[in-house]
């Protein structure tokens, strides 16, 4: 039987998700990333950690962090530093701090689920845009993944399809790697079925 | 023996055979709980929580069944302790109750103490966040439970170190002393408990003591830390630390310093100074 290359495997996987979510093809990518991250880095853990952005978007260790923390987060990434140069002169704690609750479980802490979802504005460095839209975004991933996380077949599914992925992508070691391997397959994917 | 005899004793054999085969499924349903029970410890110790959750739940099945059929202080009390460990608050809080009204001593200051946990947390969700935090304090000092205490510290470390950020100076350094003397009563009385460790590194990191900081966070990670999100945090803490040292310092404590940092961050298979084995580069 001819193997499968790393594309068909995340064809299929785009059906496999579309057949549960049809419509919201935004968590597409940041669900088989995900899936993905977890099936290579800690295969027995996958389910927990696919789904551990429920977690990890509840602040609570994030939010009562030190000031000296918050600021030196900042300082240290330089892309970081140039978004908010203002801030960090006037030692403006209160703005910083409410962008660090969004941007440290994704630049920080490096969530898969999150780094996925703000994917295209992390790329482009639009860190405020983020923060802007880090709330009502991540609600409503919640939202619509909460309906269909239950269904049966839904878990099992994504395991076998992050399973067969990572069999593939043993060279891709690195979430970023990963993510920007499957980014573009199921931009692809996604434009064509929109088409 | 006559026809009739051998009629009766196979009978008798039959009775026999169906009590036995009673007894042995009352004492299996119980002795099976507290299998999966020790079994889901064992993953939850390791960070396996899917399978920990999973063999929680099929403890609780056979928990259940004990209880219907052979209710008992032990059943109940097995059971109150699955579902606090599920979570299941409401439930834990009934059959500790019911498991004192069978004879467990200790069941109703158990469930006196989820009542109150879970008093203090919709006492917070209202923004009554003082009357919780009392609540949370009381626990933290009194209750035995390890869950109940484990997580009150955390609600309590939270609303405090909150509270300590919305002052300056000596107020500031006041609530943060408060809090560190509750910390370290608490890792003294539990010093295997891994999270109290990093609770005491967030302090002292607040209060800038990035030396003790340090060596608070290295036996939170070596001790273990309960999700991801804060062995991750703790991670980059310790990375913190290390910066925050090198700037402050002398030369030669510096390199004493980087000399035992470079051991550690060996013993972790981190690929650099500054980056955990999970990050990415």
């Amino acid at each position: 039987m001819k193997k499968k290359t790393i594309e068909q495997v995340v064809q299929d996987g785009v059906k496999f998700v579309a057949q549960f979510l049809p419509k919201a093809t935004y968590l597409y990518f940041p669900l088989l990333s995900a899936a993905l991250v977890w099936a290579i880095k800690r295969n027995k853990e996958w389910k927990e950690k696919i789904f551990s952005w429920k977690v990890w978007a509840d602040p609570s260790p994030v939010r009562v962090k030190s000031d000296k923390y918050i600021l030196s987060f900042f300082k240290k990434n330089n892309d970081l530093c140039r978004a908010y140069t203002k801030e960090i002169e006037d030692k403006d704690l209160i703005s910083l701090r409410k962008a660090f609750l969004s941007l440290y479980p994704i630049l920080g802490l490096e969530d898969p689920f999150l780094s996925a979802l703000f994917y295209q504005e992390l790329e482009a460095k639009h860190y405020r845009k983020i923060v802007k839209e880090f709330k009502g975004r991540v609600a409503k991933a919640i939202q619509d993944i909460e309906a269909v996380g239950e269904k049966p077949g839904f878990v099992e599914g994504l395991k076998s399809v992050a399973k067969e992925m990572a069999s593939l992508s043993s060279d891709m070691i690195t979430q970023t790697s990963v993510q920007k391997a499957l980014a573009e397959i199921i931009k692809r994917e996604i434009m064509e079925k929109n088409d | 023996m006559t026809k009739n005899d051998n009629k009766r004793a196979r009978k008798v054999h039959f009775l026999w055979l169906l009590l036995i085969i009673f007894l042995h499924s009352c004492v299996s349903h119980l002795n099976d709980a507290k299998l999966y029970y020790v079994q889901a410890q064992e993953f939850s110790r390791s960070y396996k929580t899917e399978k920990a959750i999973a063999s929680y739940k099929k403890s609780l099945e056979e928990a259940e069944k004990e209880a219907a059929k052979q209710p008992s202080s032990q059943a109940f009390m097995l059971k109150g302790l699955i579902e606090l460990n599920l979570n299941q608050w409401e439930e834990a809080e009934k059959s500790f109750l019911a498991a004192f009204s069978y004879g467990f001593e200790k069941g109703q200051e158990w469930a006196e103490w989820i009542s109150l946990f879970g008093l203090a947390s919709s006492l917070q969700k209202m923004g009554l966040e003082s009357s919780a935090f009392q609540i949370y304090e009381h626990l933290i000092d009194k209750s035995k439970l390890r869950p109940i205490t484990v997580l009150s510290a955390q609600k309590y470390a939270d609303v405090a170190l909150q509270k300590a950020l919305h002052e300056e100076g000596k107020e500031r350094e006041r609530l943060l002393s408060g809090l560190l003397r509750i910390v370290e009563k608490l890792s003294r009385q539990d010093l295997s408990c891994g999270y109290y460790h990093y609770l005491h590194s967030q302090v002292l990191s607040h209060q800038g003591e990035y030396r003790r900081s340090f060596e608070e966070a290295v036996m939170a990670k070596e001790l273990g830390l309960p999700s991801e999100e804060i062995l991750r945090d703790n991670d980059l803490q310790i990375v913190f630390c290390f910066e925050k040292l090198k700037e402050e310092l002398p030369s030669a404590q510096w390199e004493s310093f980087q000399t035992l940092y470079q051991k550690w961050i060996e013993r972790w298979n981190w690929s650099d100074l500054k980056i955990p084995s999970w990050k990415k580069r």
